[in-house]
């Protein structure tokens, strides 16, 4: 679904934002992005949007290599990725259902394609009764919510979430979660770039991190870090007691990756090859 | 493409709503040089009509000498008579060039000449009034000829000075449209930013370029269109309201403005001028903030 091979990112001040990037992404997959503030999370993530183009490398997405799309070719790449912000991204001035609806309008459905499917959405991720609110009168993680629905509105091969929990408490958070999970489990690949460690813990799916724009651990069921203090403090954190929602987490498996996984340096470690097949 | 009309028109009537207090400025400076821009083509067409009238309607006059006896009179008339360029003459006698002289001149010149010293004279109407100068070059110093005259000068100055009122006005119109196009164009750009999260979300989610350009341009348009209206009421209303619509057989020749009447043909194409140069402003003006400002 997304392949990175050799993606390098330059801005302009020398910050090297990606070096020499490889990264395979199957479809159907939930790929947590991890790693400190500047290690290049925003950058991958802007990549696939083609809000930005790489310095060198190539980049393919759902079949098509995107890196030298043509400018007018870049809405229709859009329509098929959802995208979810930190800061919600909703229009103040619209109600609910009108922002879900908008994703629909602005690209030329006909209305009976918007009245069916916008309710549908808003159903999934349980804003029905809200449909009419404005976004000022509902709480972050049901704006955050409203969000999600509108990227999943238009059924998205690709789901990009950028810090989608940022804002928002821990017990919220992991609802965001369970709807990108749900998301996911419909068939679109789910990509989350995230500080959250005890999200990551608990939700035990494939983690690429980061470092100054270096690919350094890619590990299924993963974890945050490989530092057990903040294994612990996952554990002990509110959201801790929600943890058998997710089946995925096996303590099992856990032990087998935490262990193996521990020089960033070693290709070995990763248990997903980078090179294109 | 599923880009609906009734869309385009809906953001744009919403935008322009939003930003009434620029969009009147925009329209109405629009209006006001488009309504220059049409009275300067009103009075161009206009003054070629009437000096096309006034040079058919002038005569060229030889004055014959008051010395001169019936015979130069005569070989005189029978020159005039065959000269290629004159159409028709007439013979005034020095009574009547006299008591025509006496409405003209003011009374100390008159009570200087006499009857008898008042020249006799022939009044020509020419085939074509430009080849006036050629008969004064016939005629000039011809034995019992006193003098040639005719008003080529005059009308010359006439259209010299309608000349120079149609460059201000048009020097004007085109600055104050530059600066109607300054003005939608930064009526869009208010427009834009207004709309930044709205446009945000619209890339973000895959809407294509025109579409959301498009609502933007028709907001300049709508506004070129209004002032442009605005411009074409003022321009009916100098149409009617000052006579330019008098019939040719109604010409009133000591009257200038009915001199330049022109037909609802020519009102009608200075109109539809005026409103393709106003949606043109509204256009120009809303593509340079769009593409300037909005990055898509």
């Amino acid at each position: 679904m997304i392949t990175f091979q050799n993606v390098t990112k330059t801005y302009k001040g020398s910050t090297v934002a990606l070096k020499d990037c490889s990264v395979e992404i199957d479809k159907g997959e939930f790929v947590f992005l991890v790693g400190p503030s500047g290690s290049g999370k925003t950058t991958f993530i802007r990549l696939l949007l083609r809000e930005e183009s790489p310095d060198s490398g190539r980049i393919w997405e759902a079949g098509k290599e995107i890196g030298n799309l043509p400018k007018w070719r870049i809405p229709y790449l859009r329509r098929n990725i959802g995208c979810v912000f930190q800061d919600f991204r909703l229009l103040p001035n619209k109600t609910v259902f009108e922002n879900v609806a908008f994703a629909l309008e602005v690209i030329g459905r006909p209305n009976h394609v918007i009245a069916s499917q916008v309710p549908q959405v808003l159903d999934l991720v349980g804003l029905t009764k809200k449909r009419n609110n404005l976004p000022g009168e509902l709480s972050g993680g049901e704006q955050q919510r409203v969000a999600v629905a509108r990227a999943f509105v238009n059924r998205p091969l690709i789901l990009l979430a950028d810090e989608p929990t940022g804002n928002l408490d821990p017990t919220t958070s992991l609802g965001i979660m369970q709807h990108l999970d749900r998301i996911n489990r419909m068939g679109t690949t789910v990509i989350v770039a995230t500080h959250d460690a005890g999200m990551v813990n608990q939700m035990r799916r494939r983690v690429i991190e980061l470092d100054r724009g270096i690919v350094i651990r890619d590990q299924a069921h993963g974890v945050y870090d490989l530092d057990s203090d903040t294994l612990a403090a996952g554990a002990g954190s509110p959201t801790g007691a929600l943890v058998e929602q997710f089946p995925t987490a096996d303590i099992e498996d856990e032990a087998s990756t935490a262990g193996s996984a521990v020089n960033p340096s070693d290709p070995s470690v990763s248990d997903q090859t980078m090179a294109r097949p | 493409m599923a880009l609906s009309a009734a869309y385009v028109s809906r953001e744009a009537a919403t935008n322009l709503w939003r930003n009434r207090l620029m969009t009147a400025a925009a329209v109405l400076t629009v209006a006001v040089s488009l309504a220059l821009v049409g009275s300067a083509l009103l009075l161009k067409q206009g003054a070629s009509k009437a000096t096309h009238l006034w040079q058919n309607g002038v005569q060229t006059i030889v004055w014959v000498q008051p010395t001169a006896g019936p015979a130069q009179t005569d070989a005189i008339q029978a020159q005039l008579r065959q000269s290629p360029y004159v159409k028709v003459c007439s013979y005034k006698s020095q009574a009547f060039d006299y008591n025509e002289a006496k409405i003209v001149l003011p009374p100390d010149e008159l009570a200087a000449t006499a009857q008898e010293q008042y020249p006799a004279s022939f009044r020509c109407v020419l085939n074509d009034p430009s080849q006036a100068p050629a008969v004064y070059q016939a005629f000039h110093g011809k034995p019992g000829v006193f003098d040639v005259k005719y008003p080529g000068q005059a009308i010359k100055t006439m259209q010299g000075v309608i000349r120079v009122l149609q460059w201000v006005f048009l020097t004007v119109a085109v600055v104050l449209l530059l600066s109607a196009s300054v003005l939608i164009l930064n009526t869009i750009r208010m427009a834009i930013f207004a709309r930044r999260r709205e446009v945000s979300v619209m890339k973000l989610v895959g809407a294509t370029n025109w579409f959301i350009r498009l609502p933007f341009m028709a907001e300049g348009m709508v506004q070129g269109m209004l002032g442009a209206g605005v411009a074409v009421l003022v321009v009916l209303a100098l149409y009617w309201g000052i006579g330019l619509n008098q019939t040719n057989a109604a010409v009133n020749t000591n009257n200038i403005i009915t001199q330049m009447s022109l037909s609802g043909w020519e009102v009608f194409g200075t109109c539809l001028l005026v409103s393709i140069v106003g949606v043109g402003v509204g256009v120009i003006g809303s593509a340079f903030a769009v593409r300037r400002f909005l990055d898509v």
